[in-house]
């Protein structure tokens, strides 16, 4: 299986972030891992990138629930980065809530893939892995 | 002596008379003579006759002449100027007198003095003159028609004109007029009648006019010789007989339309004469009336009957309209209400003085009257007394008149509410609304409606009534004014908004208990997902620094758990305690309080406090609640001041009707509002990286201060600061 370059998580639970990370390395996920707390270090660092025409992530994992600047908050600012940019980035919503509301709303989103119940186990990165080699 | 006694005879004559010789010059003269010629009879004696009456015609000279050779003339209507210049018409006998057998002494002259009798034919031509008679005369013999020229005039033909028989008949108008009189004349030809009659002629230039023609046979031998008779003109008069006719006539079909009965009431022998209106009027017969004027008093109603007496005399002697109503009494013991106007008439030439008057009914109308009145006082009843406030109001809007009920829906006195508009007392957000319908009112679109609408009371609050406006229009059509009717649906309104309240908060706690689920449902999935991820990993781990970190993950992850629940708890608390819990607490001890709990972390920040809060003011709240939102905001202030200046708070209250308003007020961090409008109640919502921010504070703020029905709201700028305006209910005893 091919593995992914680089992705990102943005959560801003030390716990999910440390489980996914241990769990990504055991199914040799990616190269590289980036954690953001929330949202807004991580649009901070994609626009620096951007700058520096420096290659985006392949995969993003967002939460939603998040302080300062939430994946919703998130979603709407990478929404702006010019279309050429960002497109093959892929991202995941990863979230505990059950809240329909929330599953909804994450669909008026095309720029997102699909949404992911937390814990996030090794099937489900495996299956990511599969799809994307397709 | 004879001679003497011949002087004598004529001096002393009772007729004029003299005595001439072969030259004219008088012997004598009679003593009448002499006065009427104004001399003695010394200065006639003598004297020629020719230089008595100088102006004598050539004529009469040669009749002197002719008499002196022996002959007797005698002729009528001599025209004679008198020595003092007057005239005189004189009728003459001349004879000759014998001095000697066969021989001519001289002349006897006799005259008659005419003048009156002339004077008279010559006044009566003028008289027919000035009043266009003409004659005419018929000879029915020779069928010859004589016309004088006043008849000509009237013919408007000619003075030489000599008409004929058929052409004067001809001049009549064709119809009635010609066929009447060949009638006229065959009539009198045959036996003699005379005729007097008004007819149409057509004059010669074509012109209509009224003639009067009166006729009569002259017999000769019992037959029937000429018709003489006159020809007048009376066109004019006939006119107006005409024209008077007409109007009477329109005037009688006039007052029997109308039944305007008209009367005169003779005041020198008070006779009181009616037409037949009056006598309808009065439902009397014409011959049972007796002594109209008394029958006329008995009819008028006792009530009214003296006055309407004393009314008519003060007309009477002060020449004044009698203008009054009474009431009358029937045969069949009916009353009518009559109305009877009149005025006194003195004609120029007589001395008769009349009251002439008109009399109609005016029962209906005294019932329409009647029912009017009793019409507007039930109105008037109902305006005043009725429990739905009423107004009438004029076309500009100002009152007219209002009723009790809505001067006390309004809680204001009938003189302080008249003296402010319906635009004052309504509420600014219905105004536009009950405007509009009121403009379309007045243009006609609509002739009533009905709105719920606000007014204010004059103590303020609010007043919820349902306005039914009505337009009342004028005779003529236009609008006079409006009806309002003012249903004060207050205590109706106030308890559907009550209820709407609790539905609402009924629908708020659903929501909020929805988001609440997923709150929880989400926190502690988060946790669980964690825990149970961990101990997965734990199993497997072999690595035992590995595993010990693990193992202080797990102790960290059930402590937050163990957090998140009790935030769950006391968010609980908070939703359930609540009710029955509120109190009358004063809000500055509670502040004075806090300030006291937290006097060293402000100290430490070098805060500085602005507090204006009125001491007199009491909240309806839970003091523990009041105390932990205090404590929330004025902490938040300290924990997100800005770096880069001082911490200045200010918190003042204010009161708005029934409301105690708290602003608090810092100059630190501020919030995006643009990003965070929505969620800086919400749970677990931070917006700063703040190493104690855990976005529990104002969520559990805001579920405090609702469930003591008051409500918090916020406004911020990112690096000016932030005021939270916090809205208490005044405790009420």
């Amino acid at each position: 299986m091919n593995k992914i370059h680089s992705a990102c998580i943005i959560d801003d639970d030390p716990i999910f972030v440390y489980g996914t990370k241990r769990i990504m390395k055991d199914v040799d996920f990616c190269e590289e891992i980036h954690v953001f707390e929330n949202g807004l270090d991580a649009i901070e660092e994609l626009n620096r990138l951007r700058v520096a025409k420096e290659k985006l992530p392949k995969l993003i994992f967002l939460d939603l629930n998040m302080p300062i600047m939430n994946g919703w908050e998130f979603l709407d600012d990478f929404q702006k980065i010019p279309r050429h940019i960002r497109e093959g980035v892929i991202i995941y919503i990863i979230s505990s809530s059950i809240d329909p509301r929330d599953i909804e709303r994450v669909k008026t989103y095309d720029i997102v893939s699909d949404y992911i119940l937390k814990p996030v186990t090794p099937k489900d990165l495996q299956n990511l892995l599969e799809e994307l080699a397709e | 002596m004879q001679k003497e006694l011949l002087h004598l005879f004529i001096e002393d004559s009772p007729i004029e008379i003299g005595v001439f010789d072969t030259n004219m010059n008088f012997i004598s003269c009679s003593k009448l003579w002499c006065k009427k010629l104004g001399l003695a009879s010394e200065e006639v004696i003598g004297k020629s006759y020719y230089q008595i009456f100088p102006e004598t015609t050539e004529e009469i000279r040669k009749i002197h002449e002719y008499c002196l050779k022996g002959s007797f003339i005698s002729f009528e209507g001599e025209k004679t100027i008198l020595p003092s210049g007057k005239i005189q018409w004189l009728n003459f006998k001349i004879n000759s007198w014998e001095k000697e057998k066969g021989k001519v002494g001289g002349l006897i002259i006799v005259c008659e003095d005419i003048s009156n009798k002339r004077n008279e034919d010559e006044y009566r031509l003028k008289a027919q003159k000035v009043a266009n008679i003409g004659g005419w005369e018929v000879n029915l013999i020779t069928n010859e028609v004589y016309w004088t020229n006043i008849t000509k005039e009237l013919h408007e033909v000619s003075e030489n004109y000599v008409p004929a028989l058929e052409e004067a008949v001809s001049f009549y108008k064709e119809g009635y007029h010609r066929e009447k009189i060949v009638a006229l004349v065959s009539e009198a030809i045959s036996d003699g009648t005379p005729w007097d009659t008004e007819l149409l002629i057509v004059t010669a230039k074509g012109a209509e006019k009224w003639v009067r023609v009166i006729g009569k046979v002259e017999y000769v031998n019992n037959k029937a010789a000429k018709i003489t008779g006159t020809f007048q003109d009376i066109d004019s008069k006939k006119k107006a007989e005409i024209n008077y006719q007409e109007i009477l006539l329109r005037h009688n079909v006039a007052t029997k339309t109308a039944s305007i009965g008209v009367w005169d009431y003779d005041l020198a022998s008070q006779e009181l004469s009616c037409d037949e209106n009056t006598y309808l009027l009065y439902e009397a017969d014409l011959s049972g009336f007796g002594n109209t004027y008394d029958a006329w008093k008995r009819s008028v109603l006792q009530e009214d009957r003296d006055r309407v007496i004393k009314e008519m005399d003060f007309a009477i002697q002060h020449r004044v309209e009698f203008n009054t109503e009474f009431r009358i009494r029937l045969k069949n013991g009916r009353i009518k209400y009559i109305k009877s106007i009149a005025q006194v008439h003195k004609y120029p030439d007589s001395i008769e003085t009349k009251m002439i008057g008109a009399n109609w009914d005016i029962t209906e109308f005294k019932h329409t009257e009647l029912k009017l009145i009793k019409r507007k006082e039930s109105f008037l009843g109902v305006f005043n007394n009725s429990s739905v406030g009423m107004a009438l109001i004029g076309l500009d809007g100002s009152w007219l008149k209002i009723n009790k009920s809505l001067c006390a829906s309004l809680g204001y006195t009938k003189e302080e509410l008249m003296e402010l508009t319906f635009q004052d007392i309504t509420h600014p957000d219905d105004y536009i609304t009950d405007l509009s319908l009121l403009d379309k009112l007045t243009l006609g679109e609509i002739d009533q409606y009905q709105i719920e609408k606000r007014y204010f009371h004059k103590k303020g609050h609010i007043v919820y009534v349902i306005l039914s406006v009505t337009k009342v229009s004028k005779i003529d059509g236009g609008l006079s004014h409006f009806i309002s009717q003012v249903v004060d649906i207050t205590s109706r309104k106030e308890a559907e908004n009550k209820v709407r309240a609790v539905l609402k908060i009924t629908a708020d706690q659903n929501e909020s208990l929805t988001n609440f689920a997923h709150i929880v449902s989400h926190n502690l999935r988060s946790h669980s997902t964690n825990l149970s991820m961990l101990t997965g990993f734990l199993i497997n781990e072999t690595d035992k620094e590995e595993r010990e970190n693990l193992i202080r993950m797990l102790n960290d992850s059930s402590e937050s758990l163990d957090e998140t629940i009790s935030h769950l708890n006391e968010v609980v608390s908070v939703k359930l305690n609540v009710l029955g819990k509120l109190e009358g607490v004063k809000i500055i001890d509670v502040f004075d309080n806090v300030r006291k709990s937290v006097a060293a972390l402000l100290k430490e920040n070098d805060a500085i406090l602005n507090v204006q809060i009125p001491k007199e003011y009491i909240i309806s709240a839970v003091p523990a609640y009041v105390e932990s939102i205090l404590l929330n905001l004025l902490t938040n202030s300290v924990k997100y001041c800005s770096s880069k200046r001082r911490l200045v708070v200010d918190i003042k209250a204010r009161r708005e009707r029934d409301k105690i308003i708290v602003s608090f007020s810092d100059n630190g961090l501020g919030i995006d509002m643009k990003r965070h409008q929505n969620k800086i109640f919400g749970m677990y919502k931070t917006f700063h990286k703040h190493k104690d921010s855990k976005g529990i504070g104002l969520f559990i703020t805001k579920s405090q201060i609702e469930a003591m029905n008051g409500k918090i709201e916020v406004d911020s700028s990112v690096d000016v600061g932030t005021t939270f305006t916090l809205y208490f209910n005044s405790y009420k005893k």
